[in-house]
Order: C-alpha cells, then structure tokens, then sequence
C-alpha cells in the first residue's frame, strides 16, 4: 500500500465557510499533516462540536462526527477508550472549547487521553454572527457589547498548561509550513496535545487580526531560542496570549506520563483472570 | 517569516526532480484557484469566480506540458519529491479571496501569486547546482514573467473607475 498524500484526506464536500477564512489554511495543514503521519483515513476519527470551524471533520475522508456544542472532548475520549487504536482528533473554535464545553477542557487534559485538540481561535462567535466569545479581547465591540467588551479573554495556552497538559502549541495560517510541522508533532504526541490555531473570521474579526496582520506579527517560538521542555518558560510565554503572536511549540513534556488508555490496559491485564465479567458486581460486594 | 518548501535541498535537485517540483508547484496553484472559484460561486462572486475558474485551467494547462516533458525524459523514473515539500508556490494564499471581491480584485491576486512565483524560482536559481535543472528554473521564472505581463494588460483593459468595497455589501452589525 502506498502513503497517503495529503489530497487522499480530501472529501467531495466543499466548504462552505466565508472566502478568506483562516479555517481553509488550517484544513490544508491537517491534511498535509495527516499526510506525514502515514496512516490511512480509516484508521482516524475526526469530532467536532458545533461552530464554523466544526464543520472540519466533514471536509476530511475520515471518520467525522459533527457532534454537540462543546461537546466533542467528552465524545472523541469515548471514541478513543472504545476503539484505542484509532486516531483521533478533535476541532472546534473558541466558544465551543472555552465557554460551551470549557468544564470539559480540564478533565480532558488531566486524564490524559491520546488525542490531539485543535481550537480554531477566532475571538468571535462567527457562525451566529459575531458576539463576543470567551477569547475576545477587552473592549471589543460586538453585537454584543456595542460599548466595548469589559471582560478579559480567556488564555486557551495558560488553561491548558496549568491543567498538566503534555503538548501545548500554538500556529497560524500565516505560516502553513508552521502550522502543519506543529500539527503533526501533536498528532505524533503521546497523550493529550493541544493546539491553538489563531484562525480570523474574516467576516466579523478585526483588521490587525486578519492573517496579512499575523504575517508581520507572528514570531516563533524557535526564534527566540525556546526550549519545549521548560514548563516554567512555557507559562511565561504563553501568558504573553493576545498581545504577542508566538508560533511553535510551548510545552513538550519530556517524560510523557502514561495516557488514559494504557492505564485501562494496565488495569485490563491486572484483572485479567479475576471474575468472569458476568460476576464482576461482586467485587463490589463488601462480605464480613 | 514563513517556509515555502520544507526537506528540499536544491543544491541536490536533479533535473527528474526539479520536473516534479516544478508540476506539484503548477498542480497546487490549479487547485487553489479551483477551490476560489468554488467558494466564489458559492458565495454570489460570479466575475471574481469565472476568472480564477479561467486560472485553473491555465495552471492545469502548464502541469500538462510540463509533465509531457518529464514523461518524455524519464519514463521510468520514480517520484522522489511530493508535493507536501511545498507551500503556496505559485497558488495564491486562502486569505486573498474574499467575498464580493471584484473582477480587478481577483486579477490583482493572481499577479501577486505569479510574481510570488517568479521569486520562488529566482532564489531557487541562487541555490541550485545542476546546468539542467538551473536551464529548466530560468525558463519558468522567465514563463511566470510573461505570465505577469499577461495579467497586467488583463487589468489595463479594465475600464476605470472607482473600484466597489466588499466592505460597503456586508451588513453592519447591530445590536442584539
């Protein structure tokens, strides 16, 4: 069987999101990225949750489940403890990672699970026409807050970080060489790795957002001779989120602990030649 | 500063190899004006659409000569180079399209994207080392000059006038 190219991810779908949206470059790095991985379509689930940047997994040949909003971690760690040796990726934007399905960001990083989250962070509520979303900056007007946003956005890298995750990124369509090299070294991580796509709504972000702005701003991480293993630096940086635009990797655990599904097989073959399954209920039985 | 090629070394470029790139380059710029032109007629952009659909079949015009020509010089040869080791060559990026864009909009992307072009293969000409492979760059640097000068009388053809803002056709947002 020959490697798969990045055009074999291509579905005949189309996409129907606005011309010049950041989501198209990040669609183009997951299947260059998908690509370097080498393994086949069927062999990767693709969960989303509900927003412009959700309709991703149906541009993929993959397996795609569009789910619920905010939902799409709880759903993928389902699709991962069933199947363990898919592939599995997880999409969404800002508001349905940060604000919708936030409580579920957290569990998903502290159990570990071997997947890889791309957030397409727009800073907006693009689909619904432009509110404020968690990461929208201070002071930004919205439908939604005519006089300026007096909130403060949420740090996805921080978030992430402080939750113990093992691989924190961060990527632009700016720079798609970037963003597919980051995107796979993610996939490639063994647990849970997570990457923050500043991705512009086109339609609804602001003029210095927009991917010509990222191109004269962004600065890699690599640049300024970063080292992925130091967490403390990782922090530092990434609380730089919303003024600088840094690219690369933030955080790589050096020693990556062992992911939620090799715990269940360790625990699997503990088990192993205790109760048949159809008596497992009297474990639970306390006997005086 | 962004990467257009990754794992290529063109001071190694063979001459098969070269041909190769030089297609994936011509086959990635087909497709991205193929995907404009989708989004485009999607989104009620006709003229802006028609012409990069035009665009598309241009590019698939010059991959087709130019793979006559590898097939013709190495039949046998096997494809060493993919098309992963490059990035928005000749095509133009995803953000130059945008809705309602005009049809002197969308002449203007493309000759961004063919002076991008010309560049590409003026600092590839600087690294590479083989005559052939050096021959073969000059003549599509020197193709993607004409290219310009093509487009450019395209645009001078244009009647003038006061060019429409996509931003006067999008609704202001109001208060919810």
């Amino acid at each position: 069987m020959t490697a798969p190219t990045a055009k074999d991810f291509k579905s005949d779908l189309k996409p129907i999101w606005c011309p010049g949206c950041g989501d198209f470059g990040v669609l183009q790095s997951i299947y260059r990225a998908l690509a370097g991985i080498g393994r086949p379509a069927h062999e990767i689930a693709f969960v989303s949750g509900i927003g412009c940047s959700s309709r991703i997994p149906g541009y993929t040949t993959a397996y795609g489940f569009n789910s619920v909003h905010g939902r799409a971690l709880p759903i993928a760690q389902g699709i991962k403890m069933a199947n363990p040796d898919l592939l599995v990726l997880v999409a969404g934007g800002d508001g349905d990672g940060f604000s919708i399905g936030g409580g579920h960001v957290a569990h998903a990083v502290r159990r570990n699970p071997d997947l890889t989250y791309i957030v397409m962070d727009n800073q907006i509520y693009g689909l619904t026409k432009g509110q404020l979303s968690p990461t929208s900056p201070r002071g930004l007007k919205t439908v939604t807050s005519t006089f300026g946003s007096f909130e403060a956005p949420v740090n996805p890298l921080l978030y992430v970080l402080s939750y113990g995750a093992g691989f924190v990124a961060q990527a632009t369509p700016a720079d798609m060489a970037g963003m597919t090299a980051v995107i796979e070294e993610a996939i490639r991580y063994p647990g849970f790795s997570f990457v923050n796509v500043q991705s512009p709504c086109v339609t609804y972000g602001e003029e210095h957002q927009q991917v010509k702005a990222q191109r004269a701003k962004m600065k890699t991480l690599a640049s300024l001779s970063h080292d992925p293993s130091d967490r403390m630096r990782a922090f530092e940086l990434a609380s730089h989120y919303g003024e600088e635009l840094y690219t690369g990797v933030f955080y790589r655990n050096p020693s990556p602990p062992p992911t939620y599904g090799a715990l269940i097989k360790e625990r699997q073959a503990e088990l192993a030649g205790g109760l048949p399954r159809e008596r497992i209920l009297e474990s639970f039985i306390q006997r005086t | 500063m962004s990467t257009k090629t990754v794992g290529l070394d063109f001071a190694k470029l063979t001459l098969c190899e070269a041909l190769d790139l030089a297609i994936f380059v011509e086959e990635e710029a087909m497709d991205r004006y193929g995907e404009f032109a989708d989004q485009l007629e999607k989104h009620r952009t006709p003229s802006a659409a028609r012409f990069f659909r035009f665009m598309e079949k241009n590019e698939a015009k010059h991959r087709a000569a130019l793979a006559a020509k590898r097939k013709e010089l190495f039949p046998s040869t096997a494809v060493t180079v993919t098309r992963e080791m490059i990035f928005d060559i000749e095509a133009p990026e995803y953000d130059e399209a945008r809705i309602f864009m005009s049809l002197r909009q969308a002449l203007e992307t493309s000759l961004r994207a063919e002076h991008k072009a010309r560049s590409f293969f003026e600092d590839a000409l600087a690294r590479v080392s083989s005559p052939e492979v050096r021959a073969l760059f000059t003549e599509l640097r020197d193709e993607e000059v004409e290219h310009q000068a093509l487009v450019q009388r395209e645009i001078d053809k244009l009647p003038p006038g006061v060019e429409p803002n996509p931003e006067d056709y999008a609704d202001e947002p109001h208060n919810q």
